[in-house]
């Protein structure tokens, strides 16, 4: 779980079935990319909603400023495709103005501007670009191999979550059963799941604080939900009295994600992007033992990200090791090393406790996590078409 | 500091991050914009001062960054060698940073950047816009590299040798030895703290960091032409250090010659650091009379006890009145004076530093980062510190916290060579 309540990273993973590639929440202005032709659609805030300087663009970079001149009660905008926020801009009080970046690409989407007096939701259409921008062109077989990755990948998310959903359902089950030993023992599998694919639950808005929020990313401590309000209750308050709620909330947030995944569909450099984040995980937030801190499962969560990660790349492998076979080396020896930095850890089906692993040993971890993050950020520059 | 040109850091923009995505990679095209004026290639030595304003030469018969003028700033990274990198490994590395080196020295960025949004751009990028504020970056080998790893021990100088230790030494070991080093200095702290990180990132996988250290201000002289800085004690400090001017000094004291034992290190140095807490808080409740006495200087003007001027002859055979030595038997210019070691003298460069607070205490975390080169510590560093610290007047205020010693090799010659190369010859 990030810390910021960002939906979007700069390099989420997203809905990409006819979407976006991958969308900066706030990229802080305009221009500045080099990158050419980039366009701008201005949202004006109204007392109504949105008010759009166009409905209909081409496809490509695109900015949207967001202009509140006096709209009290609209304060936002997003870019959205069904259910899923590709772009947002968010605290746009009257007499501020932010900026949102995408690449957007054909198809049918909607502005959302809650809190107006008009319709929250106005349609606005992508067309097709006048002249596609010139793109790396890979031999046949490359082509064929980063195809079978995107594939690969989106076949292995959903596994993840269909894993995901009975392993929480079982959780679940003993959670609203009471039984207290029975939870502890049930917690660590699903979690394994959704720590092998976060970035993409993570590119789903609100979905991923809901489930995988820690005690000090929920705003209210009375609306914290997911998988960490009941660790904490399991494994440090020691009862689980009156948790049905949150429990049953979690199998819905699951189930959501669950339906979200269906359609998914990714670009081998989000792959190779969301393999990087998982290590960027790893790092910020298992290393230091707060994800997991009631139950000092981290390892176990380090296992996930790093298998996670292991997954994309091996995916992406074959039609690396024909654009850049030394990197492709790199990247395999160091998976290699980082498995055996985990592997004095191993206990029985799972890890020793994390609060047993010294400060030491966890800068030995953080040290092989790193050695492995840096060439594996250097891949989706290499594979992206 | 005056320039008269100054050399601009590529001014290529990196974009809003984040707007990215398949089909844009390979349309957009940062400005490969890297028109910077080189420093002189022509074989000079990195010790002569006939380059561009801001720009110190990196290529020369032996490294810069020991003799030239000492810059405002100073981060000072050790690194440790990764577990099962091998000797070619090593190799890369150092072929690898010696190129970045040379390209940061010269107000480059890291490696060209081509446009690719969906990458991390080879440089971090902080540097961009600043001037290369005479940045140095120079390189050095710890003992420990001459162990069984890398085959290299029968290449250990003998002169590398790790520092005893010394009474009243609190050393913590985390901050202390490393197998590599890189010391950068510049005028602007950012530009200093960009060439450490660089090579850093650059070193992910072959070696991890050990320590780090940033330096806010110069505490030492290196050339007639600079002014004596003071150090975090109010005292002007280093008066009499070996100044760049005077090469038969260097040649005696600093460089390594033709007789060194190792091929691979003549031209080069060592060097010794030593992080040295100053216990600030106590020092500022001394009162001055006593003060001076612990340095045997002035406060103020920074003359000898006994003399008049900063750079009059340090009077350590006068008497006051009452028959007692103007500058005491444990004043701190005495124990460190070439007199009393057999004629010795460092090269010092040393910086203050200051890391906050103390959580153990609540008191300053700050003092003198020292960085001493010479030709064999053995002979230098060793006996002179042996002999501070048994009765200088000063180790009631300070406390010796890290200690290093590294080989300097010399200097790269062209890019076609690299740091430390004679370490690899066959």
């Amino acid at each position: 779980m990030r810390r910021a309540p960002v939906a979007y990273s700069a390099i989420a993973i997203v809905l990409a079935t006819s979407a976006v590639a991958c969308g900066g929440s706030d990229s802080g202005g305009s221009g500045g990319s080099g990158s050419g032709e980039k366009q701008t659609v201005t949202l004006t805030l109204t007392s109504k909603g949105c008010s759009p300087s166009v409905t209909s663009i081409p496809a490509g970079p695109t900015t949207f400023n967001v202009v509140n001149k006096d709209a009290g009660a609209v304060t936002e905008a997003e870019l959205m495709k069904g259910d899923t926020i590709l772009g947002e801009k968010e605290n746009i009080a009257p007499g501020l103005s932010g900026s949102f970046s995408l690449n957007v690409k054909p198809g049918s989407y909607q502005l959302y501007c809650p809190g107006g007096s008009g319709p929250e939701k106005v349609d606005f259409t992508v067309t097709a670009a006048a002249s596609a921008a010139p793109a790396t062109t890979f031999s046949p077989q490359v082509t064929a191999a980063l195809t079978a990755a995107t594939t690969g990948y989106a076949t292995y998310v959903r596994q993840q979550v269909a894993d995901l959903v009975k392993n929480t359902a079982a959780f679940v089950t003993a959670v609203k059963a009471g039984d207290l030993d029975q939870s502890a023992k049930l917690y660590a599998a699903p979690r394994l799941n959704y720590e092998r694919i976060e970035p993409v639950a993570e590119s789903f808005g609100d979905l991923d604080p809901a489930i995988d929020a820690r005690a000090d990313d929920a705003p209210d401590p009375a609306t914290w939900t997911g998988f960490h309000r009941l660790e904490k209750a399991i494994f440090a308050d020691r009862s689980i009295a009156g948790l049905g709620t949150v429990a049953d909330q979690l199998n819905t947030d699951v189930g959501k994600l669950n339906s979200l995944v269906a359609t998914v569909s990714f670009q081998p450099a989000q792959i190779a992007n969301g393999a990087t984040e998982l290590l960027n995980e790893v790092g910020q937030s298992k290393i230091t033992g707060e994800e997991e801190r009631y139950s000092k499962l981290d390892l176990l969560d380090m296992q996930g990200n790093v298998e996670g990660a292991d997954k994309a790349f091996s995916l992406l492998e074959p039609a690396l090791k024909t654009l850049d076979p030394k990197l492709a080396t790199t990247v395999r020896t160091r998976f290699t090393a980082m498995y055996k930095a985990l592997e004095p850890y191993k206990k029985g089906d799972g890890y020793v406790s994390y609060d047993t692993v010294t400060e030491p040993q966890r800068r030995t971890l953080s040290q092989a996590v790193d050695a492995l993050a840096e060439p594996l950020s250097q891949v989706a520059g290499i594979v992206v078409s | 500091m005056v320039e008269r040109f100054t050399v601009s850091r590529r001014r290529a923009l990196f974009g809003a991050a984040g707007l990215a995505g398949a089909g844009v990679a390979g349309a957009a095209a940062v400005a490969g914009a890297a028109a910077v004026a080189g420093c002189s290639d022509d074989g000079s030595s990195a010790d002569t001062t006939s380059s561009p304003p801001g720009l110190v030469p990196f290529h020369g018969a032996r490294q810069a960054g020991i003799i030239t003028d000492a810059q405002d700033r100073l981060a000072f990274a050790a690194f440790d060698v990764s577990p099962g990198v091998d000797r070619a490994a090593l190799r890369d590395l150092l072929v690898g940073w010696t190129a970045a080196a040379a390209r940061m020295a010269a107000g480059q960025a890291v490696a060209d950047d081509e446009a690719a949004p969906q990458s991390p751009p080879r440089d971090t990028g902080e540097a961009i816009g600043l001037t290369a504020g005479n940045l140095t970056i120079t390189f050095g080998v710890g003992p420990s590299l001459f162990d069984d790893r890398f085959g290299l021990a029968a290449r250990r100088p003998a002169a590398l040798t790790e520092i005893p230790a010394m009474p009243r030494d609190n050393l913590d070991p985390q901050r202390s030895h490393g197998d590599l080093c890189i010391q950068a200095c510049a005028d602007d702290p950012q530009v200093a703290f960009h060439a450490v990180r660089n090579l850093r990132r650059l070193a992910q996988g072959t070696a991890v960091l050990r320590w780090f250290q940033l330096g806010f201000g110069r505490t030492s002289t290196t050339s007639d032409s600079q002014a004596t800085p003071r150090n975090l004690m109010g005292f002007k400090d280093g008066t009499n250090n070996i100044k760049r001017e005077d090469t038969a000094s260097l040649d005696r004291f600093v460089w390594v010659g033709e007789d060194g034992d190792q091929s691979w290190m003549r031209g080069g140095t060592y060097a010794v650091t030593r992080r040295i807490r100053m216990l600030l808080e106590a020092w500022d409740r001394d009162y001055l009379l006593d003060q001076e006495n612990v340095f045997g200087r002035t406060k103020v003007s920074g003359a000898p006890l006994g003399a008049a001027e900063e750079f009059d002859t340090v009077p350590l055979t006068a008497r006051g009145r009452d028959g007692e030595l103007v500058i005491g038997e444990d004043a701190h210019i005495r124990l460190a004076a070439p007199a009393t070691n057999n004629g010795v003298t460092l090269l010092r460069r040393g910086y203050s530093y200051t890391d906050g607070v103390s959580q153990e205490t609540g008191q300053l975390d700050a003092g003198l980062f020292f960085i001493a080169f010479q030709r064999d510590p053995r002979t230098g560093f060793i006996p002179v510190q042996r002999r501070l610290a048994l009765s200088d007047a000063l180790n009631e205020y300070i406390q010796h916290t890290s200690s290093a010693v590294f080989a300097i090799p010399p200097g790269v010659r062209d890019d076609r060579d690299f740091w430390a190369s004679g370490l690899f010859a066959t």
